[in-house]
Parts: C-alpha cells; structure tokens; sequence
C-alpha cells in the first residue's frame, strides 16, 4: 500500500514525460496515453481509497529522501531535511480521489476540443494532476507548499494557450492573484517550523505536518504570533478559496479557461485553500483560529450571498457557474469556521460534493460551447428538446448544486447549516452569528433561484438555437456522444453515492477531522466563557434576554446535541431521509 | 609562507587556464582558425576542471587547505567549478558569433576571465584578491569593446570601463584602512602569521586598545560599495541595464554572473572572515566597537531591500529582454544579500545564510546563462534577439529552446519545484530564523529581519509578473518576426545543458550539501556565551 500511494501520485509524471517523448506520433496517440494513465490513475486510487484505514495515522505513508542535508551537531548546521512525505488521512482522502476522478472527465472533455499542440496539452493535464494529487497526500510542510505552487504552472499554461480571448490576461492576473498570496503563506508557514526549532527538545528543523502540529501543541506560539502567522497563511489560502473580497481573479480564470481547466480549478484547485485552512490554519494556530472565527465566518457569509446574487444577474453561462462557486465555497469555510463536528465534516464532503457537481457543470457547458459556440444564455432556449440527455446530465448537477435530498449536496449543505446554526443559537454566543446563520441559509434559497432559472431559460420554453456562423451546420448538431456520456456517469454515480450513503464517506474522515479541530476545544470554550459574563452583565442590566421563542426553542434541541455524535445523528438522518 | 609549493600546485588549474590563453593571444596572430582555437579552448578548461576535481576530494575530507595568499575551501571549490562552467558556456555560445578574424582573442579574453574568478574565489590576501578582481573586469572591458556594435556598444563599453575604475578605487580605499587596522594584507591567518581577523579579534578584550576598529565602518562601507558595483546592488546599478542592453546576448551572460561571482565570495571574506561580527562585546568595555560590528549587517540589510526592490520595479517597465534581465539581475543581487545580512548578525556560528547564498547563487547563475545562451542560439551573427516581440511565438517555431528560457524563468521566479524555489527557500530560513528568534537576538534584528523577510517575498511576487511576461509571449502569442537561430550548435548545447541542469537541481540535496559545507568550513564565529550581556545599539529598542 505504501508504495501504491507514491506510483500513483508519480504516475501522472511519468505520463507527461511519456507524452514528451511521443509527442511527434501526432494527437491520437497523445490522447489515448493521457486516457489510460489517468485512468489508471485512477484504478490505483480507487484501489488506495477501498483499503483506507481511517485509524491509521500512517496509512500507505511513506518518506523518501529529498531536498535535505541532515544537521550537523559539531557546526551547529540545522539542515534542510525536507522529505517526499505522503500519505492519506480522512482530510485528503476524498480530494485525492476526486481529483483522480475529475482528471478522467477533464481528458475526456477535451477529446475533440484540444486541436492546438495536443501534445503540450494534455502533457500540462498530467503534470496539474500530479500536482492535484500531490498536494492532497503531502505529509512534509515543505512538499506541500511545493505541490501547492507546482499547481500554477501547468493551469497558467492551459489558460494561456488553449483559452478564450482574454486568455493571456486571464492566465496572468489569476497566476500573480495566487502567487503573491501563497508566497505570504510560505513566510507564515516557516515561521511555524521555526519557532518550532527554536523551542523543540530537539532543536532540529522539522517539516513534518504530524509533528509540528503535536509540536505547537506542546508549545504553542503566543497569541499575537499566531495572529500574525494565522493572517499570512490566511493570504495564500483565502485568495486560493477563494472569500470574498479575494474572488476577483475567479469568474475571469473560470471563464477563460478551456473546459478541462474549468473543471480542475473548481473541482479540486479551489478546495486547497480550504484544506490548507483545516490543515494548518486551525489544528497549529487554534487561538488566532478562535480569534478570527467571526470575522471568516462574517467573509463567508458575504460570499454566499454576494456570490449568489451576482450570479443572479449574469448573462453567461459560465461566469454564472463561477459565480456560484464563490457562494458555494463560503458554504466550505463556513462550515470550518463554525469550528464544530457538524460544520467541519459538512465542510469537507461539501468539498467532494462541489467538485462533482460544479465539475459536472462546467463540463456540460463545455459541451455546449462546442456545439453552439456561444455562453450567452439569452441564445439558447428549449435545448431540452434539442439535447435530452445533455440537457438530463444538467439538471441533475443542478439539482445537486442546490441541494436536493437525495443527491450530494443535500448532506453537505445540512451539516454546515446545522454546524453554524448551532454556533449561533446554542449556548449563549454574540448575537452576530444568529446574523450570519441566516445569511447562511438566504443563500440556499439564492442558489436555487439562479440555477432554476439558469435551467429554465436554456432548457424550457421554446425551442431557440444560437445564430451559429454557419447556419447549414445545424442540422451536425447531436445529443451527448458515448464519449461525453462516459465523462459525465462517473461524475452522476458518485453524487447518488454520497447522496444516498453519506456515512459511507463520513465515518472515513472523522477520527482525522475531530483531532484536527480539538485544538480549538479550549480557545473555544475560554471564549464561550467571556460570552457568559457578557451576558450575565447584559442580563443584570437589563433585566431582560429577548430572545424569540424559535430561537430559544432551536437552542434548546441544538444543546442537546452539540456532542460529536450529533455528527453522525444528523448524518443518518440524512441518509434516512432518502 | 608566501612561495610554496603547495601554494603554486593549488594554482595549477588557473595557470593552466592562463597559459591556454597566452598561447591563443600569440598562436591567434598566425593562425585565424575560428574552431579549432575553440577546441583548444574548451580542452584548456577541461584540462583546468580535471585538475581541479583530483584536488576536490581532498578539500571535502581533510578540510580547508590554507597557504597564506590562498584558502580553497568548499567555498572556493564550488565557486572555482562555476566559474569553468561559466567559461565553458560563454565560450560555446560564441561559437560563431566571434568574429572570425578576433575569435582567438575573444576565446583568450573568456578564460582569462574564468581564470580571474577562480582567483578572487580562493584568495585569503586582499592583493591576490585585488588581482583576481582585476583579472575579470580587464578582460572584460576588451571583450565588450570587441564585440560593439555601433554608438550604443560603445557608449555601454566606456560607462563600464569608468565606472568599474571607479568601484575598483573604492574598494582600494577599503582595503587600506583594513591594512591599517590588521597590519597586514593576509586575510585569516594563524597564531604565528595573524591576519586581519586575528588583529580584530584580538582587540575585544577590554585592555585592547579598541581605538583602531573605528576605522571599520569606513572599511565596511567602501569595500561593500566596491563590491556592490560588481554585485550590481542598488545604487551602484546603473551601468547594468545600460550595458546589457548595449552588449550582445553571450557577453552579456558572462555579465550577470562573473562579476556576481567575484562579488559574493569577495564579501564573504572581507565581511564574514575578515571583521568577525559576533566577538563578545559589552558596550561597557569597547562601545566603538559594539557600535562598528552592528554596522555590517544594517548597511547589507537596507542595501538588501533596496536593491531588489528598485531592480524588480525597474523590470516590470522593461521590453528589451537583456535590460529586463540586467533589472533581474540586480533583484538577485538584493536576494543574495539576504544571505549575506543574516550571516553578518552572526549571533550562532551557523546561520545558514552563506550556504543559501552558495546555493542561490549556483543556480541563478545556471538559470541566467541558460536564459542568455538560448536567446543567442535564436538570433544570428550580428542579429541579437533583444526584444520581447523578437521572442513571441517562440514556443511553436522553437519548443526547445523556449522550453529552456520558460525554465530559466521559471526558477528565476523561485517557483517549486525548481531550483530557484531551495534557493530562496533557503535563504528565507535564515532571515526568518532571525526574526522569530526570541533569546539572545536584540529586538531590532527579529524586527529588520522580519521586514527584510516580507520585502523578499514581495519583491518575489512582483518578479513573477515581468518573468510571466516573457512566457506569456513566447507561449501565448504568434510569431511576428522570423528567427534566425542560425548561430551554430554552440550556444543549443550551452542552453540545452543549462536546462537540464536547472531540471535536475528540482532535486537540489547535493547542491544544499555542498553550500552547507561551504559553510561549516569557514572559520568558526567565536559563540556567545548566553550569560553574557548583548551589546546594545544606540538606536535599540526594547522588545514589546
């Protein structure tokens, strides 16, 4: 197993220089090499992904030398010891086998479509998978920062060569955006390894994720240095995310990308920003994460709603989908930043469950785009009619973008609504969360609204195809081919799947997830404490707590359950439901 | 001390290098054979690499080997073997740009400036240092002087000839106060021979007469000024964009890394050896002197930020590509002074800072020469490619060669996993190793060198948007002129090779070992005793 791990992370690699040196064998050849390597990478994920042991802090880990000089006790040299460390645990797994999947799909999709320098192409397809996979499994600090910038260069490459008309400013704006956040992250992140040298028992330079964690443990920063590193790492992984005021680069990256860079930046770019918040931003810095809890937590819910009305209002198909990515993605750090069972496990299978959907989506307008050559969604009308099966694929992602019982997003969206709910109404809090909690939950009825009514002015109402260049090519018009079929299934099956089994997918990841936020027990509960006497004082004052009797009731049933078996209550409960 | 025979077989491989040379000069004036004085050339630099790889052995296991004029340790080895691989490229991409009538000179020039920095690199004497120094920017003058073409070439040729007169006569000025404080010219010596950092050292105890190391700030300042010239650190930049640009694509790779070179061991060994920063001082016993060793570290550290700051600016505006590289070039310089301001606060004996500066400095150099030597292989005899429309839509006709300059920018920019992303990974370390460091550091350094930190990687940033750019066009847009790439298979090769190479460091642990011996062999810092009191700057503040 533990050798698997590294063959297919490394498999994507050695495809890329596979297709280097065949490149001249033209794009058939090209193409079929990246088909079967990633799905054979994905055969070897799905093969890691059946055997995880959720226990196993160590499972299919393994360390390879690297980048490092030991240290050297007579010189007092402290070394470099970076190592190739991987290995899955119940955060990245998920993420590690969507990215496997939605590598597949991106192939696909870009069967037909890629007619310019294939070879360049789907070798930059490879190369961003291993870094997808990569990033997901890095047990080393310092590989994952690799993998995590390693990312840029093949996307800014697809972006660049193979996007729409504002491709070169889109690939450069959105390259710069990121970089010059995570290049803050990288400062934050060896501030941490070094003062975790500087008050270590041992005083060796350490990169290992595990240990620098159990590290700042024993001895965590003070509260203003964890202010400062929580905002640097903050930089990075919010422009990754990305919040609110952050998004700028998204909708431009998203919307002038070719299909495949579509998909990977939203199924499985984007989720690094929020799993680098879980990964490092909370379990090492749990004061500054308590610290800054409401402020994220104010972010997010501005993204959903913003995001969501903005994407009320666009005219393209595409920009609509990333627009609803940014309000989907405050859900993600929403639910982290409730900092309880229910929202941090909602956070991470709502990770999952919006790459699959958004995925399937921005593949499904890709396929569009490649028949009609337009996004613009007052040319199209009635295209149920005209494409019945693509116009199927499409409802059923929407369906699972909003949430339908049933489908993927609905446990994802309940467990982050529960898990912010009960940081807002139970116990006594600051009545701002109560704000933000239905903020939270305006923004499911904003998503419905923008995808329902995306759907029904493409795919109801009277027939009305876009004015194509040449109009005698209407009648080459067809529904999905096998091909695009088979990018869109796996896709279909694995939102059933977690829809209707979410536990299957729930269970794996708890022990991880609930040692990773058991850092903030205590910050969290000193802060509750200061919220009591605050609200003792208000009570004294005034005499009075005006509380509405819905709210009081709600408070009352979430007390009951804010252990971390409400978790799996709320998740059978979803899984009963259907 | 001075004639022995160690110190002369220590010297074979630049004699061998100087002799090849003499021979080009006299044999060139018969003989007008453009390739076969290149295969002369080449085998004088194999001849001079062979020599010095029996030697490395030695310097790995038994340590450092010190004959008076010369110290070759890991730091002069490495530096040696890259000034060869210098050599080597420049001569490979002048191929056939060398006129045919001056190609011998011109071969001659190149290893006479390779020799010039094997010299500086090894030297422990501030005149063998002198000599080494000179031994680069003679030639060099000639070598820019040859290869002008037209008003601009020569106006970039006299703008360096005087303006590296200038810095010579700097650091001169430099170099006698220092002769004045030690007594002698030797730079590291032994109880029985003492050199400057003996007398230096020697006047921490509180009966020293301490009145002598008020002469080290204006040492400290003209020798860094001298050397920044050659580093090309902010202000003493200016000739770079100017000459770059005037100059052809092979000279100006040997530009932006000879006298980089030279620059960064010269102050390695005035700065770190010379004037040890880290003596037990207490402001009570030699307040001159707590004063004076603080200096070195400020003056690299505001230099630092300065430099690479104005170079990374000054690149974004740029559509020449050899003056955006001169810009980069100097942006580097501010990196490696990173290194250098955390090895001169000296607080440990091991900062890290002159391994990441070994390290940063090997692969930029790889980088820059591949970057150089693929836009000489696109352009042609008297044609330079110069501008950013001359390179668009390279990647199409010229994947190869586009692919080496994409690497080059890549690692330029420090994205992992190339080479360029240790080197700043490394030297990052060592400024935020200072700035978290809690016990025994005033709290102005864990403040500077937390601004120094955030600077550099700002400063990485912007860098990114300017090296995008070339990408960007190379990549992303269709051709507008026809390239050439007819100059021979000279400088394919060097750039070829170069790319592999900056490939190959994404694996960097043989490169990081080298630099942190380099390191651990140079003469030891004497250690703090905690228990004793830091000596305090007047400008201190006290830590929140």
């Amino acid at each position: 197993m533990n050798q698997l791990l590294v063959a297919t992370i490394l498999m994507p690699l050695i495809g890329a220089v596979l297709i280097a040196c065949l490149a001249h064998f033209g794009r058939d050849a090209v193409r079929y090499i990246a088909l079967a390597v990633t799905v054979l990478t994905l055969l070897l994920a799905g093969r890691l992904l059946l055997n995880f042991d959720p226990v196993d802090p160590n499972f299919a880990a393994s360390s390879l030398d690297w980048g490092g000089t030991p240290a050297t006790e007579a010189t007092g040299s402290l070394g470099l010891d970076v190592r190739f460390s991987v290995g899955l645990d119940g955060l990245g797994v998920w993420m590690f086998g969507l990215s496997a999947l939605l590598l597949v799909t991106s192939v696909l999709v870009s069967w037909e479509a890629i007619k310019d320098r294939p070879a360049l192409f789907f070798g930059m397809l490879l190369l961003l998978e291993f870094g997808c996979l990569g990033v997901f499994a890095a047990r080393d600090l310092i590989l994952f920062y690799v993998f995590f910038e390693f990312t840029l260069i093949p996307l800014f490459f697809l972006i660049g060569i193979w996007g729409s008309e504002e491709r070169r400013y889109a690939a450069i704006k959105f390259f710069l955006f990121t970089l010059a956040g995570s290049l803050l992250t990288f400062l934050g992140l060896l501030a941490i390894v070094l003062w975790d040298q500087q008050h270590s028992v041992s005083g060796t330079l350490r990169f290992g994720i595990a240990e620098l964690t159990a590290g700042l443990r024993d001895h965590p920063l003070p509260l203003a240095w964890q202010i400062t590193i929580f905002a640097a790492l903050f930089c990075g992984f919010a422009i990754k995310v990305p919040l609110f005021p952050l998004h700028t680069w998204l909708p431009l990256a998203h919307v002038q990308a070719p299909t495949a860079g579509s998909v990977i930046l939203a199924g499985v770019l984007l989720k690094i920003g929020v799993y680098g918040f879980l990964r490092f931003s909370i379990p090492m810095l749990p004061e500054a994460a308590v610290t800054a809890m409401p402020y994220l937590l104010w972010l997010s819910a501005a993204g959903i709603v913003y995001g969501a009305l903005v994407a009320l209002a666009q005219s393209d198909i595409k920009r609509l989908i990333a627009y609803s990515s940014v309000s989907h993605l405050g859900y993600c750090t929403l639910g982290l930043f409730a900092l309880n069972p229910n929202g941090v496990q909602g956070s991470v299978l709502q990770m999952v469950n919006h790459g699959l959907s958004t995925g399937g989506l921005f593949a499904i307008v890709g396929m569009l785009y490649e028949r009609y050559h337009t996004r613009e969604i007052s040319q199209y009308g009635g295209m149920a009619r005209r494409l019945p099966i693509l116009s199927f694929f499409f409802l059923v992602f929407t369906f699972s973008s909003i949430g339908l019982p049933g489908l993927n997003g609905f446990p994802g969206e309940l467990l982050i609504l529960a898990g912010m709910f009960q940081r807002a109404f139970a116990n006594l809090s600051d009545p701002q969360f109560r704000l933000i909690a239905l903020l939270a939950l305006s923004g499911v009825v904003l998503g419905a609204w923008y995808m329902l009514f995306l759907v029904q002015r493409v795919f109801f109402g009277p027939l009305k195809e876009p004015h194509a260049h040449e109009h005698d090519l209407h009648h080459d018009i067809h529904d999905l081919s096998p091909r695009e079929i088979a990018a869109l299934v796996p896709l279909l099956v694995m939102s059933l799947w977690i829809g209707l089994r979410p536990n299957d997918f729930l269970k794996p990841s708890e022990p991880t997830l609930m040692a990773l936020v058991s850092a903030t027990h205590e910050p969290l509960e000193e802060w509750q404490q200061q919220w009591e006497k605050i609200a003792d004082k208000s009570q004294l004052e005034e005499q009075a707590a005006p509380v509405a009797s819905a709210i009081g009731v709600a408070a009352a049933s979430e007390n009951a359950v804010s252990s971390t078996r409400a978790t799996i209550d709320s998740a059978d409960l979803a899984a009963t439901r259907n | 001390m001075f004639v022995e025979t160690k110190t002369v077989a220590a010297l074979v491989p630049e004699l061998i290098l100087i002799l090849v040379a003499s021979g080009l000069f006299v044999g060139s004036a018969f003989c007008r054979c453009r390739q076969a004085w290149l295969v002369v050339s080449l085998l004088g630099l194999a001849g001079a690499a062979g020599v010095l790889l029996v030697g490395a052995a030695s310097v790995t296991e038994t340590g450092p080997l010190v004959t008076g004029p010369l110290r070759i340790d890991e730091l002069a080895q490495s530096f040696r073997f890259l000034a060869l691989v210098t050599g080597a490229v420049t001569l490979l991409v002048l191929t056939k740009q060398a006129t045919e009538g001056l190609a011998g000179e011109i071969f001659g020039l190149v290893l006479l400036v390779t020799a010039g920095i094997m010299v500086a690199s090894m030297s422990n004497e501030l005149v063998t240092l002198f000599l080494g120094l000179e031994l680069i920017s003679i030639p060099t003058y000639i070598l820019l002087f040859l290869g002008r073409k037209g008003k601009s070439g020569s106006e970039s040729t006299m703008k360096y000839f005087f303006l590296s007169i200038l810095s010579s006569a700097l650091m001169l000025y430099g170099f006698s106060f220092l002769y004045g404080i030690g007594g002698t010219t030797i730079i590291d010596g032994t109880s029985q021979f003492p050199g400057i950092r003996q007398a230096v050292e020697g006047m921490n105890s509180p009966a020293a007469n301490t009145n002598l190391l008020g002469f080290v700030p204006f040492a400290v300042v003209l020798i860094t000024a001298g050397f920044a010239f050659k580093l090309t650190a902010v202000p003493f930049h200016f000739y770079a964009p100017d000459v770059y640009q005037g100059t052809s694509n092979a000279n100006a790779g040997l530009l932006a890394v000879a006298p980089k070179i030279a620059g960064v061991v010269g102050l390695v060994r005035i700065l770190l050896i010379a004037l040890p920063a880290a003596a037990p001082l207490t402001s009570e016993t030699a307040p001159v002197a707590s004063i004076t060793l603080q200096t070195t570290w400020q003056l690299l550290l505001v230099l630092s930020i300065i430099t690479m700051t104005i170079g990374n600016i000054c690149a974004l505006w740029q559509n020449n590509l050899r003056r955006m590289m001169a810009y980069s070039s100097i942006a580097h310089a501010g990196y490696l002074l990173i290194g250098l301001s955390a090895a001169a606060v000296g607080d440990s004996s091991y900062s890290g800072g002159v391994a990441a500066m070994v390290f940063y400095l090997i692969v930029y150099s790889l980088a820059s020469l591949g970057t150089f030597a693929a836009l000489a292989a696109l352009g042609a005899p008297g044609k330079e490619v110069s501008t950013l429309d001359d390179v668009a839509g390279a990647a199409k006709t010229h994947p190869v060669l586009a692919g080496v300059i994409a690497i080059g920018m890549f690692s330029l920019a420090g994205l992992p996993p190339l080479a360029g992303f240790w080197g700043k990974l490394s030297l990052f370390l060592g400024a935020v190793s200072l700035a978290m460091k809690t016990d025994g550091t005033s709290a102005a350094v864990s403040y500077w060198f937390a601004v120094l930190a955030i600077a550099g990687v700002v400063n990485a940033a912007i860098a990114a948007a300017y090296y995008l750019r070339v990408i960007a066009a190379m990549y992303f847009q269709p051709a507008k002129v026809d390239l050439p790439a007819s100059n021979g298979w000279g400088p394919k090769i060097a750039a070829v090779a170069c790319g592999i190479a900056v490939l190959v460091t994404a694996y960097p642990r043989p490169l990081l070992q080298l630099g942190q011996r380099a390191e651990e062999q140079l003469p030891k810092v004497v250690r703090h005793d905690p228990a004793v009191k830091q000596p305090v700057a007047f400008h201190d503040v006290p830590r929140q």
